[in-house]
């Protein structure tokens, strides 16, 4: 008897799903498509981009190339230091939970590592805008001591001599040859693409049916009052050198790898950081960084150019409360006389929750930009 | 009778018939070219630069001896007799002590005249600082300098000039050495105005270098490293031995634009 009924099971089951299978591949109804999203398109909220796409286009094949790139420690001189190291998609392509990074031989670094969204619209690049071209831009970390150490020379020959690369330059750029312009345009081509320009405020701006709740909407009222005038627009930031008001820790070292006496040690070092004013060697400059942009800054932690801040309410403390009156303190922040900028625990709050609603999720789980 | 008169003919015939050549040589014509070698002998002193053990003094009665000297010449123009100048533009030569071969500049298709000045940048010019990558190939390709950088990637530039070596004079780091490292760049900034260590310098040939169709002059300068240390500014290795920025460098570049100097001009028959 029991056996016959577990037959009889397991004929149903059989049937069932064969008839399932059948009203399947007759469903008059197919499944949607989603749309193929363009590696490069100006959100309609945006202004133009400053890199020239229309004579440097990125296409399919160079970006992935460039992504290829991104993700492989070759770059690095023993192989272990990749960029995404440093610069991981989950944290809008920062290196969580670093107030500086560790390279090469586990050294650290000077500065936190920055997000890599929007930089198309970049006027110049890293804390100090050392970098004023994108395509110039990834020969610094290369040769960097504490990041890759490498000469970019070295990383031509390695991907000359790889048994993939020639290749995937051939498929790039039409040539298997390997040159300095194609190897630091296909890495730019990677890093163009990362757009990010749909959070729920953008959604909320563009009016694509997305609503910001009240706490959010009041922290947007108070961003655009108390904030926006350094993190301008709709990126975020007017790429202006400013001194905010960080105090200057007055004995700040870090653990350095060096060669002392000939024999490799972790000596304690002086950090001195005169931010743009390494650049330009203007008095008028020291102190200065570049604003950031706050998209995705929900994942971003920890902040400031030195990584010093865990948490968004710690900005906002040090706005309310924090700003010291160093060199180039910018004039914003001493106004009324008082330092910063005043906040209740209220604004607080509701700035917090709108800096929320920067947060980009398809961007930060876009599966092209994942190695 | 007849002999000699027959031997004056030949004779004027010799003559005339030198004479036309010798002019045909000197004849500028108008679609002549050829190449003008700029040949620079780096020098300390009335001695040759020598890389590596030899020791020299400098003004200062510092020791000195030196690892590397390199320098970019750029913008080189050739001035005529008749005032006109000849610029020729795009060309970028990097002089490297360590390769011989490098301390000869060729400069090719050069309009046949008589040149009578040159002038050159010690540097690469600020357009071209700021041009896409695809316009830095050759000598200003970043990727071509492996041990021997002449490129800043942390603050966008090329390095005009470099000057290595060591000197007892010079205070014992924290990695056991006396080094002194000069690095000069800086051309006046992207964005902001800051420091520009752009020079050129302008040199009256002793002799005109004539470029013909089978005349390819050679210029002979002298690079004079020994003026890196005295001109403008006294410098002493004692106390300045570490240039890395473009305003720290510009003692240096003050001085160092008197370094050269023009020897002699050969009019190389081609």
């Amino acid at each position: 008897m029991k056996k016959l009924q577990i037959s009889a099971f397991f004929a149903a089951v059989i049937l069932f799903v064969l008839a399932a299978c059948q009203e399947a591949t007759e469903t008059p109804n197919p499944v949607p498509v989603a749309e193929e999203k363009p590696l490069f398109a100006v959100p309609k909220n945006f202004p133009a981009p400053i890199y020239a796409l229309d004579k440097k286009p990125i296409t399919q094949d160079g970006f992935l190339l460039g992504k290829t790139l991104f993700y492989d420690g070759i770059l690095s001189r023993d192989g272990s230091i990749s960029c995404g190291e440093c610069h991981r998609q989950d944290f809008a392509f920062t290196h969580h939970l670093h107030d500086l990074s560790h390279g090469i031989d586990n050294q650290i670094g000077l500065r936190n590592a920055p997000p890599l969204h929007n930089l198309a619209w970049g006027k110049s690049f890293m804390w100090d805008g050392g970098v004023f071209d994108l395509d110039l831009f990834s020969v610094a970390p290369i040769e960097n001591p504490v990041e890759m150490h490498e000469k970019l020379g070295n990383v031509l020959e390695k991907l000359r001599k790889s048994p993939t690369y020639p290749a995937l330059f051939k498929k790039a750029f039409g040539t298997e040859e390997i040159s300095t312009e194609r190897f630091l345009k296909s890495l730019s081509q990677f890093m163009l693409s990362l757009v990010s320009a749909n959070s729920r405020y953008d959604k909320y701006i563009r009016k694509e049916g997305v609503m910001l709740s009240s706490t959010e909407l009041a922290g947007l009222e108070l961003f655009k009052q108390k904030c926006a005038a350094c993190h301008a627009g709709e990126l975020f930031t007017n790429d202006s050198f400013r001194n905010n008001g960080l105090p200057i820790f007055r004995e700040r070292y870090q653990s350095v790898t060096k060669v002392v006496d000939g024999v490799k040690k972790t000596v304690l070092e002086l950090v001195v950081d005169d931010g743009r004013m390494r650049i330009t060697e203007l008095l008028s400059d020291k102190n200065k960084f570049k604003v950031p942009s706050l998209r995705n800054i929900e994942h971003t932690q920890p902040y400031m150019h030195d990584g010093r801040f865990a948490t968004l309410q710690e900005v906002l403390n040090h706005y309310s409360d924090g700003v010291a009156d160093t060199q180039n303190l910018d004039p914003i922040l001493k106004q009324n006389g008082r330092l910063g900028i005043a906040l209740t625990d209220t604004e607080k709050t509701q700035i917090i929750a709108f800096l929320r609603s920067l947060t980009d999720v398809e961007y930060l789980s876009d599966k092209r930009f994942t190695p | 009778m007849k002999t000699s008169f027959l031997s004056s003919t030949l004779l004027a015939l010799a003559i005339t018939s030198l004479f036309i050549a010798c002019n045909k040589e000197a004849e500028i014509g108008p679609n002549d070219t050829n190449t003008v070698v700029l040949e620079f002998e780096n020098r300390v002193g009335t001695q040759p630069l020598v890389l590596g053990l030899t020791t020299y003094k400098n003004a200062s009665n510092e020791d000195f001896n030196v690892t590397t000297f390199n320098y970019f010449i750029s913008n080189i123009a050739l001035k005529k007799d008749d005032g006109t100048v000849l610029k020729l533009t795009n060309q970028y030569f990097l002089i490297r002590t360590a390769d011989a071969a490098t301390s000869r500049v060729e400069l090719k298709n050069v309009p046949a005249a008589n040149y009578t000045e040159v002038s050159f940048m010690i540097g690469v010019d600020s357009t071209k600082s700021v041009s896409d990558v695809g316009q830095r190939i050759g000598v200003l390709d970043i990727a071509s300098y492996t041990n021997d950088n002449m490129y800043w990637s942390w603050n966008s530039g090329y390095i005009f000039m470099k000057f290595e070596g060591t000197s007892p004079v010079v205070p014992l780091s924290t990695n056991g050495t006396r080094k002194f490292e000069m690095h000069v760049g800086g051309f006046g900034g992207m964005t902001s105005k800051v420091t520009n260590n752009l020079r050129t310098v302008t040199l009256a040939l002793p002799s005109s270098a004539t470029v013909r169709k089978k005349i390819a002059p050679e210029v002979h300068f002298f690079t004079d490293v020994a003026k890196i240390f005295s001109g403008t500014t006294t410098i002493k290795l004692a106390e300045t031995n570490s240039i890395h920025s473009p305003s720290a460098a510009a003692p240096i570049v003050n001085n160092y634009v008197k370094m050269f100097t023009v020897d002699h001009v050969h009019n190389e028959k081609d």
